[in-house]
């Protein structure tokens, strides 16, 4: 029998790009084959057709964000591939560490300093193990909201690491007594905080959520927040109003949430980058995106109802749905997988990134071939 | 009436392009179905056909296969820019669905060849630039790959290990979640 033919180089590289993603132990035994495929492995150019073949990166893990009650449970970076855990920094020493958010292929971590007793930051890489400590914003606050994104300009956001990124800090705070919203945003670049600027509204906001139910929840919803361009969204509780931090005009407004009547929602970014608002109300998913006509007028417009109950499969048609862990809604196909065991989770946060084999020894011994 | 008969023979003649293979063998096809290769594209564009396109990477045996991947798709294409553009009612979808049904059992088909067959496959849709030809091969050696040992893999494509038992051993250490 002929032996089997050789797959030459320049259609390695066509075969390797299309290996999944999602399933990252692939590129990883592929990189073993031989040193030809090793070195088109960690070729930067293979990591940037990789990216640009396969548009959005994969999911790689969920970082849980437990409740408050359960006291300072470890961070965990849990895996969703076959690919082991990575270890989450911050949390040693006594520090007690907490995920506040993760985008961007970067993870804000809030980091409890037990002898220096005051709360510091850092934004971890996963991916390259790279972290940047930072100080906390220079002003008192109550509660707060924070979101990380990447700063470069251009970029897409596909596969960003190690550029200059920043940190969005809301919070509700008191002045003179008074309740009032600041804002302050942390640039890598300059290594500093914005000086802090307040929201004028926020008083009104407080009246009608009083008058309207007579009670009033401190502040913003724990979920992390959209970041479209240099605009952070959170979601104010009672009745979901929403906050915008634009970081570029450093500006705070509220916006109008669209008509609803759920507690809980979601702010999203949408496919083509407006805002987005998802509420659940009996067992359908409501989507609407915030539309901005050519006169700068904004009104939300309904995009989607998915009946969530026939997509949750229920063991006892008669029991309903019921919770089973956390689960995502593919929205493209409508489809709904199980991603994680039930837990008390005040969130998860989702961790997407391309993992190549360009590191650690696969990485040294690529290059010292080339030489 | 001769002279207008003429000049439609001189338009057909003019849409057909004739391929030449290594082993010198001639193919005459359209210009719709020759197109689907970037590389011919260029060279109808840059109007350098004329006696036909010397194609010296390409066996006869491979060129005919990959002419009949291109009229397939050329077809298809036709038939989706018609139906874009004219139709959208349910009848009409039904029928592109049916036709692109009918192409992915076209593309599943072709692709029942030996591994030698395939790798040229690659390298004429690679070297001719026919994107959907180098998609449709290369996923089909990236899937047989998937899931294999890499062993397994340089059995499969005649691939010399040159990494020394130290070096497979360190990297395996570090990466061993990927052989579990």
């Amino acid at each position: 029998m002929a032996p089997p033919p050789k797959l030459i180089d320049d259609v390695t590289v066509e075969v390797l790009l299309r290996l999944p993603p999602a399933e990252p132990e692939h590129l990883f035994r592929a990189a073993l084959v031989c040193k030809p495929w090793l070195r088109v492995l960690c070729d930067p150019d293979f990591r940037r057709r990789y990216r640009a073949f396969h548009g959005a990166p994969p999911l790689l893990g969920l970082i849980p964000r437990r409740q408050a009650f359960d006291g300072y449970p470890a961070p965990r970076f849990a895996s969703t591939t076959s690919m082991p855990d990575f270890p989450f920094p911050g949390a040693f020493d006594g520090h007690r560490a907490r995920p506040l958010d993760c985008r961007h292929g970067r993870v804000l971590v809030q980091v409890w300093h037990e002898r220096r007793r005051k709360l510091e930051y850092l934004v971890w890489d996963p991916i390259t193990g790279d972290r940047h400590d930072l100080p906390a914003p220079d002003f008192d606050w109550v509660i707060y909201i924070a979101a990380v994104f990447c700063a470069s300009d251009g970029c897409d956001h596909l596969d960003c690491h190690g550029g200059p990124f920043s940190v969005a800090f809301v919070a509700m705070a008191t002045d003179l007594r008074k309740d009032i919203v600041k804002a302050s945003a942390y640039s890598s670049e300059t290594g500093a905080w914005s000086a802090p600027i307040s929201l004028g509204d926020y008083a009104q906001h407080i009246r009608n959520a009083l008058y309207e139910r007579l009670r009033y929840g401190p502040f913003a919803q724990g979920r992390r927040g959209p970041v479209i361009g240099d605009q952070v969204y959170f979601a104010l509780r009672g009745g979901n109003e929403i906050i915008k931090y634009n970081l570029h005009g450093n500006c705070l407004s509220v916006i109008n949430p669209p008509p609803h009547n759920a507690y809980e929602i979601a702010l999203m970014v949408m496919e083509d980058s407006s805002l987005g608002f998802a509420h659940i109300e009996c067992c359908s998913l409501y989507l609407w995106s915030m539309k901005v006509d050519s006169q700068g007028v904004a009104e939300w417009v309904q995009r989607r109802v998915i009946k969530v109950e026939t997509l949750v499969p229920t063991v006892d048609p008669s029991q309903g749905p019921f919770v089973v862990g956390s689960a995502e809604v593919d929205l493209k196909s409508e489809q709904m997988r199980k991603v994680d065991e039930p837990g008390d989770y005040f969130n998860v946060l989702p961790y997407l990134s391309f993992y190549t084999p360009d590191r650690g020894r696969l990485l040294s011994l690529a290059r010292a071939d080339d030489l | 009436m001769a002279s207008a008969g003429s000049g439609d023979e001189k338009a057909a003649a003019a849409a057909m392009i004739t391929l030449i293979s290594s082993d010198n063998e001639k193919f005459e096809v359209t210009e719709a179905t020759a197109t689907l290769s970037q590389t011919i594209r260029h060279m109808i564009e840059d109007g350098c056909t004329d006696g036909g396109v010397p194609l010296p990477n390409v066996t006869s045996k491979i060129l005919a296969r990959v002419i009949e991947y291109c009229k397939k798709h050329a077809t298809a294409a036709a038939g989706e820019e018609g139906s874009s553009s004219s139709f959208s009612d349910a009848a009409f979808l039904e029928v592109d669905r049916a036709f692109l049904e009918e192409l992915e059992e076209f593309d599943d088909a072709f692709l029942e060849v030996d591994r030698a067959t395939l790798f040229d496959l690659i390298l004429a849709a690679n070297y001719l630039d026919i994107k959907g030809l180098l998609n449709l091969t290369c996923q089909k050696v990236a899937d047989s790959v998937k899931g294999k040992t890499p062993e397994q893999i340089r059995e499969m494509y005649n691939i010399v290990n040159d990494l020394t038992p130290e070096e497979e051993a360190e990297i395996r250490r570090e990466t061993q979640w990927a052989f579990e």
